[in-house]
């Protein structure tokens, strides 16, 4: 238990929103913006290994991410981002939400074991219940983001949420990206997608998220919400 | 790397360094030394696969008599030239430099603000005939667009006009040859053409009506697709079903301002609309051509002029004139 969890009992909102971020707000905006959305989940050990470097560099990874989305055109109005943290517990650190909407995000601290199973079942949960709502609201959608960031592997029953992933992603209704950053499990993280794991090389963290904002910038741009985009080479951030 | 490119009468030219536009194919370089030109160089791994192929129908668009015009059309970025490198290898060609700020912006429920700021009705119309009159042109000559992408139709909000890019992409009948058009967005598909291989597809014009009506919509919708339905299925499937919301017999209209603005356009536009959407679904010759969209959207600006309709964006209530029925104004009701 960090320090700070422990002297606020009551989970304290990391992502900032620029207006009250009630599920009625945010069924406002896709009555108001029908741009199709992609979905994004961020999945992040933030168990205790991750502490120090690791983390810090994560932290200004997603920083990066969300000023980059913020500052394409189209990706602003069209990528809806969620985040989970898997440290000590699983916790939903902030429902989707567009990033239009985002003004502010406060950097994660890493204790704790690695309930990564949890944390990823939540995403796939809150996933299915943000399609219901872009159905209901009549906005259509892009295939959506799993993106699972660990050091080392699961401590929790994970199974089952690696293998609804690893289905919705053989079915290509998922993009599921399982990231290992040095001394992960990449045999277990790969068993969240139908596509291996990649290794990440160091601590690139800033060069996995300006690939993955400017994979977002051209699904946003893609006139269809059917078609198959091309994304950048991972090379920047990928080893080999 | 310095980029010399040469004409095939050998004379050369330096571009500028950085591309200021890169797609997948390739990337559109500046001409420092003809501001007015720009040159279109496809990527290595491209031309390596297709160059032959790419190349004969670059030639043939450039060369056909019928076709010249064309490279001189300020709604146009036409082939001008094929250009080779040093070593003599063909990597792309000239155009001219079409100005403009991408069409995907400008039909978008919250983007256009910051790029066309004191937008209304009559700008949108105006974009719309721009639009409307160079694609019949087209047509004239044989050239069908195929792929509506509005990331390729740039419009000018200084002259209100729209110019194409990218129109190595589209079906040309040029030196006794069709070259077909090998893609397009399913979004913005002709149910007929849904789930075909594109490349072995000859395109036709009601496909093109089809297509030009999603794009007419969506302008005057702020990016709302004609085929977005509450409750389930995606544009795609809709479009293969013919499940157009709006107008009488439609149904599952999202909530919104898209009503009120339904309920705004003349009723002629929408008439047509909703034929081209529902009996032109399946009857490829039930939809609107182009001489009549241009006739009616002319008639909708003389219209506008005299003040017969709203010219806002986001009109805040529907039209009263349209109200039928006994519920209180503010529900949706059936234009």
């Amino acid at each position: 238990m960090s320090l700070l969890t422990s002297l606020f009992p009551v989970s304290i909102p990391r992502i900032s929103i620029s207006q009250e971020n009630s599920m009625s707000q945010s069924r406002i905006d896709l009555i108001d913006n029908p741009s199709p959305r992609c979905p994004v989940a961020l999945v992040l050990d933030t168990s205790g290994s991750m502490a120090g470097q690791p983390i810090d560099a994560l932290n200004a990874g997603i920083r990066i991410f969300i000023d980059e989305i913020k500052r394409d055109d189209l990706a602003r109005w069209s990528v809806d981002l969620a985040v989970y943290s898997a440290g000590g517990k699983a916790q939903r650190i902030q429902d989707f939400v567009g990033a239009e909407q985002i003004s502010g995000f406060a950097p994660l601290a890493a204790s704790g074991t690695t309930p990564l199973g949890t944390a990823a079942g939540m995403a796939l949960d809150d996933l299915e219940a943000r399609k219901r709502t872009y159905r209901s609201t009549g906005v259509p959608y892009y295939q959506p983001w799993l993106v699972l960031i660990s050091d080392g592997g699961p401590t929790d029953a994970w199974q089952d949420a690696a293998r609804r992933a690893s289905e919705q992603s053989a079915r290509r209704k998922l993009v599921s990206l399982p990231i290992g950053v040095a001394g992960a499990d990449l045999t277990m993280l790969s068993q969240f997608s139908s596509k291996p794991a990649v290794a990440l090389d160091g601590l690139k963290f800033r060069e996995l998220f300006q690939w993955l904002s400017a994979s977002m910038a051209r699904v946003s741009a893609s006139t269809s919400s059917d078609t198959e985009v091309q994304l950048p080479g991972i090379d920047s951030w990928g080893s080999i | 790397m310095t980029f010399i490119i040469r004409n095939a009468a050998g004379e050369s030219v330096q571009l500028a360094d950085m591309p200021f536009a890169r797609g997948g194919e390739a990337a559109v370089h500046a001409v420092p030394a003809f501001p007015g030109v720009v040159v279109k160089l496809y990527h290595p791994d491209v031309l390596q696969k297709r160059s032959a192929e790419m190349r004969t129908k670059i030639d043939a668009m450039t060369a056909d008599p019928k076709l010249a015009a064309f490279k001189q059309h300020p709604g146009l970025a036409w082939p001008r030239f094929s250009v080779f490198d040093e070593r003599q290898q063909w990597r792309g060609y000239a155009m001219r430099r079409a100005e403009g700020v991408r069409m995907t912006v400008l039909a978008h429920a919250m983007a256009y603000r910051e790029h066309f700021p004191s937008l209304d009705r009559p700008a949108l119309v105006a974009y719309l005939l721009s639009l409307l009159t160079t694609v019949q042109e087209l047509h004239t000559a044989n050239v069908l667009v195929g792929d509506y992408n509005p990331a390729n139709f740039l419009c000018d909000p200084g002259s209100g006009t729209v110019a194409l890019i990218d129109c190595d992409s589209w079906q040309v009948d040029a030196g006794g040859k069709r070259f077909r058009c090998p893609v397009a967005a399913p979004d913005m598909l002709a149910p007929e053409l849904q789930g075909k291989q594109l490349g072995g597809v000859d395109r036709a014009l009601e496909s093109e009506h089809f297509s030009l009506a999603i794009l007419l919509f969506k302008l005057l919708m702020l990016g709302r697709h004609p085929f977005d339905v509450v409750g389930g299925a995606s544009p795609v499937e809709n479009i293969r079903n013919g499940h157009f919301p709006y107008g009488m017999g439609g149904g599952g209209i999202p909530k919104g301002p898209w009503f009120n603005i339904w309920s705004h356009l003349p009723f002629k536009l929408k008439e047509q609309l909703v034929r081209t959407f529902r009996e032109g679904s399946a009857n490829p010759a039930d939809r609107t051509s182009i001489a009549e969209w241009i006739k009616l959207l002319k008639l909708y600006k003389r219209e506008m002029s005299k003040k017969y309709h709203d010219t806002v964006i986001k009109p805040a209530n529907p039209k009263p004139k349209d109200y039928l029925g006994s519920q209180p104004i503010s529900q949706p009701i059936i234009a």
